[in-house]
């Protein structure tokens, strides 16, 4: 007897006993619905965080100041040392540190520094006031944030240390400044800062403005009322603010992702450890985001596992119902077994017929499961999303909210099911087919 | 002389060998049919009728003792070429029809070809010719608990025709109908043996139903005590 005949002979038996056929499915639905779901949820965190990250470039390094631990030929006690300890200016991070870095691996590294300078109102030729937020920013910011440059050019390095009064604004500023179709590129603006001065700054980019990494505006506004940021380079925001020698008590420090991170993170710490040698109570601590996010992944995925893991054991439950209903289902057919053993069927195709049947019910009961476990992981997606999105509403600029089912435990999932089914199959088929045909003939 | 279709020397079979309570339940029983007899084995219950229909019909083997069914020993085959033989040689006909619950007469009777391998078209277009044969082609679709006994019964010889069997080994094919339905039964088989030459053998303790047949072998604490040979009973 062929193989597909065994399986359209399992559907009419199973057909036959619709009831039972669900109720011992139902385990497999359960098991196999539980796993879904989980890996749903599992899966969904990962690709939101995953998602939330890609907004911003990840391949930065947060350095920090770390305090050195107490010496004991500091020639000082050491409640004096930590007395002592604080940071002052001589301490911070300086513009003379960042040159240096990026003179000693040139191409390498890109600050990422931004610092608010003013507002910043001018007026178009239509006289409305257009209201901006000045905002002193390094060439690796922009390209940190992602902020994408759609016209002209990103501030550089050489702005920033010449302090020269270049500006890239918005896609929204443009047209709320010139309207449509003239090129900005070039042109010199008039700003009045903070309603006290006023500066003039050269427009050299344009950069798009994305409501999800920049913050959405107040429903309803309209476009002359848009406040978007115009970027200047940092120094010369510092300079305006009457700050000749800027220093900072940390660093954002992109790196050229075509060295490795561990590199980068070496070169960077060494450089930065070599600075503060001489400093008594200060070092630097160097944080890689890029592996912080993976770290995050890895631990989810070990607690998706092991959630899965648990939740596979209603799996065996559901297998071992199986079993148990396939051991009565031959007992109850027991005369048919004899009948078909005296119409010449071979103990392999007895055998055969029940272990098809058995992965049957398996195989329908992890499809249901795997629909009901993705439904409950979507169903669970959307409350979260609602909370973000109407409740937690200071998170929802920068979350963004994926639900996907992992492809790989539904896979898994039916592969699963299906050595279920010839698992815990086997056993009873092989049973019956061994039955003497002579009593079974007999067994009323 | 025709061809020997079942040939039986010897035949033993016991029990619980080897134990306290061995059985001798057939002592050295010898037989042979010949192709396109009617023979009835006729016995009380007890007398080793049914242990002998089952050697015959290759569902069991003799202790000692060789059967040659249609030329092969069939004492020494193994569990699949036993199956084989129940397939290809054999068409059994019980007294409680046999029919598989819940599984229309069409399928029933296609059950053997199915095991036998045949293709699905095959096996419906021969189902239909046998059900006309039995005279059940309209109800072709009809489950086993939609029939009554004779119809039930009607059906079973089809599918016991499927294979096209050496033998048919019916087992009181008329045990449980009542006597109108039965004779219907019985008509069939003199049926299929008058006009296809099938050899049939009936197990039967009724003597009055052993009359029909050509010969009569009559089995008591499993041996033959009679055998009339082949005749003419001039009934058919």
């Amino acid at each position: 007897m062929g193989f597909i005949e065994s399986i359209r002979l399992a559907f009419s038996s199973l057909s036959a006993n619709k009831m039972r056929s669900l109720l011992t499915m139902l385990g497999i639905i359960i098991g196999i619905s539980a796993v879904i779901t989980i890996t749903t949820i599992g899966n969904s965190i990962q690709q939101t965080l995953k998602n939330t990250f890609d907004q911003i470039n990840m391949n930065y390094f947060y350095v920090m100041l770390n305090s050195k631990p107490y010496d004991e030929n500091c020639g000082m006690t050491e409640d004096e040392y930590y007395d002592t300890m604080y940071i002052s200016e001589e301490d911070m991070f300086t513009n003379d540190m960042f040159n240096s870095l990026l003179e000693k691996y040139p191409n390498q590294y890109k600050i990422a520094m931004s610092e608010q300078y003013a507002s910043g109102e001018t007026v178009n030729s239509k006289n409305e006031y257009i209201k901006t937020n000045i905002t002193g920013a390094t060439d690796g910011y922009l390209e940190q944030g992602k902020i994408e440059i759609i016209d002209g050019r990103n501030i550089t390095q050489r702005d920033n240390t010449e302090k020269k009064n270049t500006a890239v604004v918005s896609d929204i500023f443009v047209k709320q400044y010139f309207g449509d179709g003239e090129n900005p590129i070039g042109k010199q603006i008039t700003f009045s800062i903070n309603n006290a001065e006023t500066q003039d700054f050269t427009i050299v980019g344009v950069y798009e403005y994305s409501e999800a990494k920049m913050g959405k505006f107040p429903a309803g506004s309209k476009d002359i009322d848009k406040v978007t940021p115009v970027f200047i380079p940092l120094d010369t925001a510092q300079k305006l603010k009457g700050v000749l020698n800027p220093t900072y008590d940390y660093a954002v420090i992109l790196w050229n992702t075509d060295y490795s991170s561990a590199q980068a993170e070496e070169n960077l710490r060494s450089f930065f450890e070599e600075q503060y040698e001489q400093n008594k109570y200060w070092t630097v601590y160097v944080e890689n985001e890029q592996s912080m996010l993976s770290m995050i992944n890895s631990v989810l995925n070990v607690i998706t596992i092991a959630i899965s893991v648990i939740a596979a054991i209603s799996l065996i439950v559901g297998g071992v119902g199986v079993m148990n209903i396939m051991l009565v289902s031959i007992i109850e057919r027991t005369k048919e077994i004899g009948i078909r053993k005296a119409l010449g069927a071979q103990n392999s195709s007895i055998r055969m017929q029940f272990v098809v049947e058995a992965v049957i019910i398996c195989l329908i009961g992890g499809v249901i499961g795997i629909v009901t476990g993705i439904l409950n992981g979507v169903l669970i997606g959307k409350i979260v999303s609602y909370l973000v999105n109407n409740i937690y509403t200071d998170y929802m600029d920068i979350i963004v909210i994926s639900i996907q089912p992992s492809v790989t435990a539904i896979i898994i999932s039916v592969i699963f099911s299906m050595l279920t089914g010839i698992f815990f199959g086997y056993y009873p088929a092989n049973k019956a087919s061994k039955m003497n045909p002579i009593d079974a003939l007999r067994y009323d | 002389m025709s061809k020997t279709v079942i040939s039986m020397k010897n035949i033993i079979k016991r029990y619980y060998i080897g134990q306290p309570n061995e059985l001798q339940i057939l002592n050295g029983i010898s037989l042979d049919v010949h192709e396109g007899e009617f023979v009835s084995i006729v016995g009380a219950s007890g007398s080793g009728k049914s242990t002998l229909m089952n050697i015959i019909g290759a569902l069991d083997r003799p202790t000692e003792g060789t059967y040659f069914l249609n030329g092969t020993d069939i004492s020494t085959l193994n569990d699949k070429e036993l199956s084989r033989i129940r397939n290809s040689e054999i068409g059994f006909v019980f007294q409680t029809f046999n029919l598989i619950p819940r599984t229309n007469a069409l399928k029933n009777v296609e059950l053997p070809m199915l095991y036998a391998g045949k293709s699905k078209r095959e096996r419906s277009e021969r189902a239909m010719q046998l059900l006309e044969l039995v005279g059940m082609k309209e109800r072709y679709t009809h489950q086993p608990n939609e029939l009554s006994g004779g119809q039930k019964q009607r059906v079973a010889i089809a599918r016991a025709m499927a294979n096209n069997p050496s033998i048919l080994l019916a087992d009181e094919p008329t045990g449980a109908l009542d006597t109108k339905t039965g004779r219907l039964v019985m008509d069939i088989f003199h049926k299929l043996h008058k006009e296809d030459g099938k050899t049939i053998v009936l197990i039967t303790h009724s003597p009055e139903l052993a009359q029909e047949t050509e010969r009569i072998v009559t089995i008591s604490d499993g041996s033959v005590i009679s055998d009339t040979g082949v005749k003419d009973n001039g009934l058919y």
